[in-house]
């Protein structure tokens, strides 16, 4: 489109914004990334293959995908059931609902972390009891799970319910009056409807708990080999003055990050057909 | 099949949305619901389908009471004011899609499924559009896609709202003649909501006039015409 | 089909990883035995070879191997996870007052827990030295100069860290000594810390502002924490200055009674802290720069630590629980002279 709308700026205030916005990203996004990756392979190939598959190391990556793979589809589940009852039903407790939901984005996680401390810690209200059953929570996985969670539940239902909102009931309301079942209908007509935002929901939720610091370092306790997931083992390394392999461990961080983006590319560049058709 | 509408009230958190509405219909009947926005027509509509529950009152189709059934289980076409396509899928897929969902059983035989498509897009004139996608067709295609899957399941009723409000003058008449001749061919009970008085008296056999969440008449176009029953009908239909 | 190909991708993605998933696998069965040490900041190297010597040894003589899970963090910080469940079979902390605490929170060592090893528990000592860049730009020799306007002063969070509560005695007793009184005393830290850009939550983050991230003119710094850094980050690029008088830091060991006898590690734990007494033991404390108890191997590596005058927290505080409460607990000297803004560093 060579013909100015009545809206665009003139050429060179086009080309100054659209400038200042990539030298921003390279300066705030790019750079940073990239001298992870320097930092990771300075050493060479062989240094950095030792540093990701040194025992600590494995086990803190099988640790941060087993957190993701059990706190992503949770929440993945929540959020489609949260995002449904918000959008296409009535109810009471609605806007309370929505708050709750936007919880963990205004504490810190810190806190997050804090509060399940205080709930199952040894001097926490259900410490004592499952100290005597021989239940750990605290300073093991399941904690790390539970914290994971909560960072990254409102991940799926924020993303999902805008796009629902916007669609509106009149899919759902046309399938039933076709004969579908609730059941036939989200699954025919509500998820593809939504499969976009819910995949992006999915890619950020799993982001965010491969990469969470803050809640999990304070129920982790720190046990190397055992508790330690990814950005807490980079830390560990970071402070043992061992920085070739905590970027390597980073790097690898980012290279997860990046799989799961380029993962959503590829996924949206196959079905562009059928996104183009939706004409939204 | 008749459709009749006992003493129904609904009210949406503050005002009432019907006040305690009658009406009945015969079978094989044209009928339009009339009347300003917020009259409570749409409502009705959706009352009918199964899409809204009343507070109060009964609807009967033929002897039996559907008051608590769900729109599933009504045997009813609906067709939306925004088409309500499926974004996703094909026309065909579309129009297939009261069949597709079928319980194994009841299903017809998938070339059975794609000859009932194939009359349907000949009934309303979109032969060979079947592979097309909702977002490639104008608003006029799409919403004769809508009433060609509304009729898949052969309903008992046809029920529409506002099916030709977002379309332009000349595709409305178009598609309202289209609508008319289909319905005088397979005879179906029909009911469509419109704010416009010149279309539902073109199309329908009788007008109900709503306002305020009460029927003010519901008679035949000329009688209407002739002897309005109060005020507001005179004014409205001027 | 679209559909199918989206839950094969969301599985993927989300599913692959179980695959590779093993559970940590954790006590002692069988003939070995496992022990969680929980530990301060700056003892990573240390223990990493302790451990081995120890494992060899315990095996050759009892015929069992024996692992470790290792934890290290803020000493403060490390006895309050322990206080909420960390089970630690052992711990080995900063300062005996963290000790102190989970004895009394959780019962779970007896309160004499300090009379239990030989030199109060503490198998090795250290003390607080300045660490400066190469050079000494600012010609920094003593604690005066720490209060010179323009001289930034690294030290972690006395709240939060248990080296920073030495470094802030240690510098009490100097501005005590030089001043006559603890009103000089209170002056004199008060400066100190207008000085200090940074609070770090512990010592290791303290030294990684100091020396990676290039904050600062003086490290307050354990001293094997000093000589670790003049080693590992490049050497030359920094220098030691003994100050005229610091503190002598006692970090004890325990072993947590209650934990170790749920685990079964009651025996290995024990023979764990004692072997750090033996001369093998003392000998690899030797080499991490802390000053070793063994009078034969303290001799033989006398060159390499500085004669300071040392202040001890018995005689010259009233012991770590007067001392805490006194300057550290809240409301306390630290809490008024920092205004309670505590400018704290990364979050850790």
């Amino acid at each position: 489109m060579s013909r100015r709308s009545p809206l665009q700026e003139s050429k060179a205030v086009k080309w100054l914004l659209i400038g200042v916005a990539f030298l921003y990203i390279a300066l705030i996004l790019l750079l940073p990334l990239g001298t992870v990756f320097y930092e990771a392979l300075r050493g060479g190939v062989a240094t950095w293959m030792e540093a990701v598959t040194e025992s600590n190391a494995r086990s803190a990556i099988t640790l941060t995908l087993l957190v993701a793979a059990i706190a992503v589809p949770l929440n993945v589940a929540f959020g489609l059931a949260a995002a449904w009852a918000i959008t296409k039903h009535d109810f009471r407790f609605k806007p309370l609902l929505l708050t709750l939901i936007d919880l963990p984005f205004s504490v810190s996680p810190v806190v997050s972390g804090l509060i399940y401390v205080l709930l199952f810690g040894a001097q926490g209200w259900f410490g004592s009891t499952l100290q005597d059953r021989g239940i750990e929570i605290i300073f093991a996985v399941p904690g790390i799970v539970l914290a994971t969670i909560f960072v990254t539940f409102p991940f799926v239902a924020r993303e999902l319910i805008p796009l629902m909102t916007e669609q509106g009931k009149s899919d759902e309301e046309a399938a039933l009056s076709l004969g579908a079942s609730g059941w036939q209908t989200f699954w025919h007509v509500t998820l593809p409807n939504i499969r976009w935002g819910l995949l992006y929901g999915v890619l950020l939720a799993n982001a965010r708990a491969m990469g969470e610091f803050g809640a999990v370092s304070v129920v982790s306790g720190h046990i190397r080999g055992e508790t330690n997931t990814m950005p807490l083992h980079i830390e560990v390394l970071y402070n043992e003055y061992n920085f070739a392999a905590a970027f390597a461990v980073a790097s690898l961080l980012a290279v997860l990050a990046l799989v799961t983006l380029v993962l959503k590319s590829i996924l949206e560049w196959r079905h562009r057909g059928a996104i183009a058709a939706r004409g939204h | 099949m008749s459709i009749r509408v006992e003493e129904v009230s609904k009210r949406f958190s503050t005002y009432p949305a019907l006040a305690g509405v009658s009406l009945e219909i015969v079978d094989g009947e044209f009928v339009a619901l009339l009347g300003p926005s917020g009259s409570g027509k749409t409502t009705l509509l959706r009352i009918i389908a199964g899409l809204d529950f009343p507070d109060s009152g009964v609807i009967r189709f033929g002897d039996r009471d559907v008051t608590d059934d769900p729109a599933a289980k009504r045997g009813i076409g609906f067709v939306f004011q925004h088409y309500a396509l499926f974004g996703h899928m094909s026309v065909a897929r579309n129009i297939a899609f009261g069949l597709d969902i079928l319980p194994r059983r009841a299903r017809p035989a998938r070339a059975e499924i794609e000859a009932r498509v194939d009359e349907l897009l000949k009934l309303v004139q979109l032969e060979g559009y079947g592979e097309r996608y909702p977002a490639q067709l104008s608003g006029g295609q799409r919403q004769r896609v809508a009433l060609a899957r509304a009729l898949a399941r052969n309903p008992r009723f046809l029920l529409l709202d506002e099916p030709f409000g977002a379309l332009d003058t000349k595709v409305r008449r178009e598609l309202r003649d289209a609508l008319r001749i289909i319905h005088d061919e397979i005879g179906l009970t029909s009911i469509f909501v419109t704010h416009d008085h010149e279309e539902a008296f073109a199309l329908a056999d009788r007008v109900a006039i709503l306002n305020a969440g009460r029927i003010e008449q519901f008679a035949a176009p000329a009688e209407i015409l002739e002897r309005p029953a109060s005020p507001f009908v005179t004014s409205f239909v001027a | 089909m679209n559909r199918r190909v989206l839950l094969l991708a969301l599985s993927g993605l989300v599913l692959a990883p179980l695959a590779s998933c093993s559970g940590g696998d954790s006590g002692k069965s069988g003939g070995s035995a496992q022990l969680l040490n929980v530990s301060y900041d700056p003892t990573r190297e240390l223990y990493r070879d302790v451990n081995d010597a120890f494992a060899r040894k315990w095996q050759a003589e009892k015929g069992q191997k024996v692992s470790f899970r290792m934890s290290h963090g803020g000493s403060g910080k490390q006895s309050r996870a322990v206080i909420d469940g960390l089970e630690a079979d052992v711990v080995t902390l900063g300062l005996g007052y963290d000790i102190d605490v989970i004895a009394e929170k959780t019962k779970r060592l007896p309160a004499n827990w300090q009379a239990r090893l030989p030199s109060n528990s503490a198998p090795y000592t250290s003390t607080i030295v300045f660490l400066v860049r190469k050079g000494n730009p600012k010609n920094i020799r003593d604690w005066a100069d720490l209060v010179r306007p323009g001289v930034q002063v690294i030290t972690p969070n006395p709240k939060t860290s248990g080296g920073a509560r030495w470094n802030f005695l240690a510098a009490w007793g100097y501005g005590r000594k030089a001043g006559g009184s603890d009103a000089a005393a209170q002056r004199y830290v008060t400066q100190l810390f207008a000085n200090v850009p940074v609070l770090d939550s512990g010592a290791r983050g303290a030294t990684t502002t100091f020396a990676e991230r290039g904050i600062g003119d003086v490290l307050l710094a354990w001293e094997n924490e000093a000589f670790l850094a003049q080693n590992e980050l490049g050497a030359g690029k920094f220098e030691i200055v003994a100050p005229s008088l610091s503190i002598l830091a006692e970090p004890p060991v325990a072993v947590v009674d209650e934990n170790a006898k749920k685990h079964g590690t009651s025996e290995v734990a024990e023979a764990y802290l004692r072997f750090l007494y033996t001369p093998e033991g003392q000998e690899i404390i030797a080499k991490h720069f802390y000053r070793p108890r063994d009078a034969q191997v303290a001799a033989k590596h006398a060159g390499r630590f500085p004669q300071i005058e040392l202040l001890t927290i018995d005689k010259d505080f009233g012991g770590w629980g007067a001392a805490q409460t006194r300057f550290f607990s809240d409301g306390g000297v630290f809490d008024s002279i920092s205004g309670g803004k505590s400018r704290s560093g990364g979050a850790r």
